[in-house]
């Protein structure tokens, strides 16, 4: 569809439409937003991208709130956008759209805005000694200000009553080397009757560095928002610039970053595999994960000084060449038969398929009211990739088979990473084969446009990534919102794990293996 | 003669029970293409937690301060009992397999009450779990050693392991069913796999760790140490009553050299094979292990069955 078509077919006809590079914006009233929304999220079957606000006092005295949607296959994602002038409340769509609730809370956290109709308005990511009226998002809060510690109240978790129930706070310190994160469980027995997750330990600001930083080191920052995932936000936050900044990256960087991504989708893919297995006691399949991936960074750092691929994406292309193209070929297809090998003798472990199969099962209506994406969408049959649905890069020109599994529990979790390392090989294959000649970086970078908005995505390994990006009037950035598929899917995982028992929870979550970081931001 | 045996006998189990935790370990990291440390590690653990200082809650009792000492004195008293080389060099009154059954419970019993005595969460949750599995354990454990006192007629260990040693081959049957229902009760006690991984660093999957995480230091060294001699004693018993061929019943140097040596083969091949079970085989969950343990149970109630006709 074209642009015009798009306006005519989604866009209630009496607003005006401005078009701002991949976006089509247009105003909706406070008391329209909710029908609105609900026709595109509902009747033309749009996806939620992201939600988010900005705060225009300074120009226009307002506070603006974006709903980015997106459709399949078609270049432009439709946003409605809230203009609040004179109040600082905004009305909550969680009742129609239960996707929204914690970008709401986000927004009510950050920018102070106050929800209307939110079933559980509680501040999110910032720690409870954050004093009540701070807010970090607003334009007049400065980056560098020193806090002063609250010690307000604490933060309420959800009670459960009833004879024999009893709590369980695990973290935010965890027995082993992972991020920081508490749960809160309500047992009966081994029951787990309530789960409440509580993040914001590695909360860093993130989002406001971005609008005062240096434009390289925002790259850089954006490679950190999430560091297992460090190519997939880069790529994504490059994309948005690139769309501000008018310019393209070359036809052998789009296969370049095809490339990397996919060797960071294998990498992560192999530890998460070795680590289910470790999980459900199965060390072999341990230790093989780890080893594997150890073998991607190798390859990782030999290509780009980097074990992570961080500095390697930039506006306009890639700094990194790959020139030994038969090389990275034939060690790849080593690991690839490596990895096969492994996996079919665990895949021959009927008491590791038992332990997999039926542990941690996603009702499908709870996974689509949540906004599920990524590698758990996929576990239960949804479509969700960026790469198909909103092709980038070079992704259009390969042919990529997706990943599918219907059951939604921790075998079909594990096996769509297992497939998917397969597919992302065949598309590295494919890229080096066909890569064309060529320079790897538009060379000169034009200035960014005034009052500009953008959003970049891209499909990481976990699920989609993106990035709003919006300009001031003298064309700066003025604006950055790094959406991790973890930010949805942190949402979905209480539910996952209500029901099982308390032992199952470890091997539970390690199928997510969420961000805790690419949340927290 | 007989009391410097008697004396080496009772002292192999706590010599000999970091090393075979350090064999178990050895193997397993190999099959999981990593060096691994050495064997002796244990003991350096051991020697480590021993020069440590420790932290107790200040909310913890007697129970908790005690149990560490208990458990420790509780797998000396039962390795005194039971033949490993000689069966003359036993302190017989300590022999009775319900008696070795019972001391057994009376650790994990006040294990148990030292995990919940502290009042943190995962001590209690590992309480819970333990008892339910050393309660579904206990029937597996009684009837296969039952049924091997039968065919012996005797519920001495010393007398079973001379009486079973001459039984003739065609009538071993039920001693090799009921070595099944022991091993898988092994297993349970001794928290391996499938019902308990000793190397888990995951609190919230921990059955006996999690009743000791609690402790540090010297109590820690002793809790350790303690559940080696286990460990050791369970492989020693099985192997004494069920494969007791070899062991000596005199106290002759010559026939206890050969024993000795017999006894440390066959140790080893019980350590063995736990390790390459633990390689090869994911954990149960949770709700799966009393189909297991019953099947412990029912072997050994066949045993008992196939001995009486």
């Amino acid at each position: 569809m074209n642009k015009q078509e798009l306006i005519e077919k989604y866009i209630p006809t009496q607003s005006s439409v401005e078009e701002k590079n991949n976006l089509l914006l247009f105003e909706v009233s406070v008391s329209e937003i909710e029908t609105v929304c609900q026709k595109l999220y509902f009747a033309d079957k749009m996806t939620l991208m992201t939600m988010t606000a900005i705060d225009e006092r300074k120009e226009n005295n307002s506070f603006k709130i974006f709903y980015v949607f997106g459709l399949p296959g078609e270049k432009f994602f439709l946003v409605p956008y809230l203009k609040l002038q004179n109040t600082e409340e905004f009305p909550s769509l969680v009742k129609v759209i239960h996707e929204t609730s914690w970008y709401e809370r986000e927004i009510m956290t950050m920018f102070g805005l106050q929800i209307v109709g939110h079933y559980y308005p509680e501040k999110v990511l910032l720690h409870e000694n954050w004093p009540a009226n701070v807010f970090p998002l607003r334009k007049d809060f400065p980056w560098n200000k020193k806090i002063e510690m609250a010690h307000e109240k604490s933060h309420r978790f959800k009670r459960v009553g009833g004879e024999g129930i009893y709590e369980v706070p695990v973290g935010p310190v965890h027995a082993g080397i992972i991020e920081p994160g508490h749960f809160r469980f309500s047992m009966l027995g081994e029951e787990i009757i309530n789960l409440e997750p509580l993040l914001g330990y590695t909360h860093k600001g993130s989002e406001k560095l971005f609008e005062v930083l240096p434009l390289e080191k925002k790259i850089a920052l954006s490679e950190r928002i999430s560091g297992d995932s460090s190519f997939g936000h880069s790529l994504a936050f490059c994309q948005s610039l690139e769309l501000i900044g008018d310019i393209s990256a070359p036809l052998r960087a789009k296969y370049l970053r095809v490339i990397f991504a996919e060797l960071e989708r294998i990498a992560n893919h192999f530890n998460d595999i070795g680590f289910i297995m470790l999980d459900a006691g199965f060390s072999f399949g341990g230790s093989n994960g780890a080893r594997l991936r150890e073998m991607i960074m190798q390859i990782n750092q030999r290509l780009t000084d980097s074990r992570f691929l961080r500095g390697v994406n930039t506006i306009g292309g890639v700094k990194k060449e790959i020139s030994d193209l038969m090389e990275i070929t034939s060690k790849l297809k080593e690991i690839e038969k490596d990895f096969k090998e492994f996996i079919n003798i665990a895949l021959d472990s009927s008491s590791l398929i038992n332990r997999l199969k039926g542990t941690g099962s996603m009702d499908s209506q709870i996974a689509k009211d949540h906004g599920v994406c990524g590698v758990s969408a996929k576990a239960l049959g949804i479509l969700s990739d960026a790469r198909i649905n909103f092709s980038y890069a070079a992704y259009s020109k390969l042919n990529l088979s997706i990943a599918i599994e219907k059951e939604g529990d921790v075998y079909a979790r594990f096996m769509v990473r297992v497939k998917e390392v397969s597919s992302s090989f065949s598309l590295i294959y494919q890229a080096l084969n066909e890569l064309p000649a060529g320079e790897i970086k538009t060379s000169s970078i034009s200035n960014f446009k005034k009052n500009s908005l953008a959003i970049g995505i891209a499909e990481g390994w976990r699920g989609s990534i993106v990035y709003f990006v919006a300009t001031d009037n003298e064309g700066k950035i003025s604006r950055v919102q790094a959406r991790d598929a973890s930010f949805l899917n942190w949402s979905v995982l209480p539910h996952v794990a209500v029901g099982s028992v308390l032992l199952d929870f470890p091997l539970i979550n390690k199928s997510f293996n969420l961000s805790y970081s690419g949340y927290d931001r | 003669m007989s009391i410097i045996l008697f004396i080496f006998q009772a002292l192999l189990i706590p010599g000999l029970s970091p090393l075979i935790v350090g064999i178990i370990r050895k193997i397993k990291a190999r099959f999981q293409n990593r060096q691994g440390a050495s064997i002796f590690q244990p003991y350096r653990d051991l020697w480590k937690l021993f020069h440590k200082d420790e932290v107790i809650s200040e909310t913890a009792s007697w129970i908790f301060r005690y149990t560490p000492y208990l458990l420790f004195a509780v797998t000396i008293v039962i390795s005194a009992g039971i033949p490993m080389i000689s069966t003359m060099a036993t302190f017989s009154p300590l022999g009775d397999f319900l008696l070795f059954v019972y001391l057994i419970a009376l650790g994990t019993f006040f294990l148990a009450l030292a995990g919940l005595d502290t009042g943190s969460v995962f001590g209690g949750t590992g309480s819970s779990r333990e008892m339910t599995v050393a309660a579904l354990t206990e029937g597996g454990l009684i009837f296969s050693l039952f049924s091997v006192a039968l065919l012996a007629k005797t519920a001495n260990i010393s007398e079973m392991v001379n009486a079973i040693s001459v039984v003739p081959f065609s009538m071993l049957a039920p001693v090799v069913i009921a070595f099944i229902a022991f091993y898988i009760a092994l297993l349970a006690e001794c928290a391996r796999y499938p019902f308990d991984n000793p190397a888990t660093h995951l609190e919230l999957t921990m059955i006996h760790e999690a009743m000791i995480l609690e402790y540090s230091g010297k109590r820690l060294a002793l809790v350790e140490w303690a559940a080696a001699n286990k460990l050791l004693i369970f492989i020693s018993l099985g192997t004494s009553i069920f494969f007791p061929w070899g062991i000596a019943q005199n106290v002759e140097i010559v026939p206890v050299a050969i024993a000795l040596i017999l006894f440390l083969i066959k140790i080893l091949v019980m350590a063995v094979s736990i390790a390459v079970l633990e390689s090869t085989i994911a954990k149960l969950r949770f709700f799966r292990l009393p189909d297991l343990l019953l099947t412990s149970l029912v072997l050994g109630m066949i045993a008992i069955i196939i001995t009486v006709i």
